[in-house]
């Protein structure tokens, strides 16, 4: 008897497959087919998302990077001079830190472009809706 | 012409005509997967409702993006995978009311409880358990299961290799065991036979 108590009790760990895989089958609530063909409907009714107008945008685009271009180039062409001039002027400007100042002025550069390209880029997004 | 087969074919012709532009084919695809997707949701979250909404959510998704099912996978494939990641995403962002897996008890057995309720308060625990586990582990029982123990269909929805799917799933396995250490054994289901004669495998 004890025996045949010890041996139901044994852990049988497949038993949670068993549980597992029998679960009970749930029947959709018989408006869901309606609710969502009603929102297949209304998305299917709805104008197309609007492409982003690059045909537009390009030559603006263009148009900007070769501003900003002609006048980064301007900038330097203005400021190099300028600032060897500077130099003249401050004496204390040594040659070891001259170098990183000059590298640091072309990376202030480089981010003034991007910021610029990122608020144009922004602004043609906005006027189209896509934000 | 199996079922299978048969499903197959009206997929394909539904999807042809609603990306021809006839909204109205789409419903002959929610007919046919409104249950299969209703209760995947319901593993996932345990809640009728909610499974309905997020069901609903991965036919609209399926909706818009028709034109994407490449046929290289079957639309069953394609339908489960992306409902996967959209019930995934749901629950990220509402994860749904879970018990920490300690606190889920396990059921004893007195001799005075009538072994119906012994053994359906049993299977709730360990349901219970289920959606206890670390997600990591929770979703590869979840359709493991629900792909009826068809180890590669779960890796396909879950877009994992089976190896890894195989790993997860033995170590869900064996945290709900270590959970639930006395179950005993009771009817040996079909599921036991198939995993025996190599389905996982």
């Amino acid at each position: 008897m004890n025996r045949t108590q010890k041996k139901n009790s044994e852990l049988d760990p497949r038993q949670i497959d068993n549980i597992l895989a029998a679960e009970e089958e749930l029947i959709p609530s018989s408006g869901f087919l309606t609710s969502v063909m009603e929102r297949v409907h209304e998305e299917a009714r709805m104008p197309a998302p609007t492409p982003f107008p690059w045909k537009r945008a390009i030559p603006g685009i263009l148009l900007a990077t070769g501003v900003f271009g002609w006048g980064a180039f301007e900038f330097v062409q203005q400021a190099v001079p300028a600032a060897q001039a500077l130099t003249f002027a401050a004496p204390h400007l040594s040659v070891a830190i001259e170098r990183p100042l000059e590298q640091a002025g072309w990376i202030a550069l480089a981010l003034v472009i991007s910021l610029a390209s990122w608020l144009l880029s922004r602004r043609l997004a906005g006027q189209s809706g896509l934000l | 012409m199996t079922a299978t087969t048969t499903s197959a074919t009206e997929d394909l012709a539904d999807v042809s005509r609603v990306l021809a532009g006839d909204v109205q084919a789409f419903e002959g695809i929610v007919r046919r997967w409104q249950g299969p997707l209703v209760n995947m949701a319901w593993r996932y979250c345990r809640d009728r409702g909610r499974a309905e909404e997020m069901a609903q959510e991965a036919f609209l998704r399926a909706w818009r993006g028709l034109a994407q099912w490449r046929q290289e996978s079957s639309f069953s494939t394609w339908l489960f995978a992306l409902a996967a990641n959209v019930f995934r995403s749901e629950l990220k962002r509402f994860p749904t009311v879970s018990v920490p897996m300690d606190a889920i008890a396990e059921p004893r057995a007195p001799a005075h409880q009538h072994s119906v309720l012994q053994k359906k308060s049993t299977n709730e625990a360990v349901r219970a358990a289920v959606l206890a586990l670390p997600h990591r582990y929770r979703e590869p029982v979840v359709l493991f299961y629900f792909h009826e123990m068809d180890v590669s269909a779960a890796a396909r929805t879950m877009g994992l290799p089976e190896g890894t799917l195989k790993a997860r799933l033995s170590r869900a396995r064996a945290l709900l065991r270590s959970r639930f250490p006395h179950l005993n054994q009771q009817s040996i289901a079909p599921a036991i036979a198939a995993l025996n004669t190599g389905k996982e495998a």
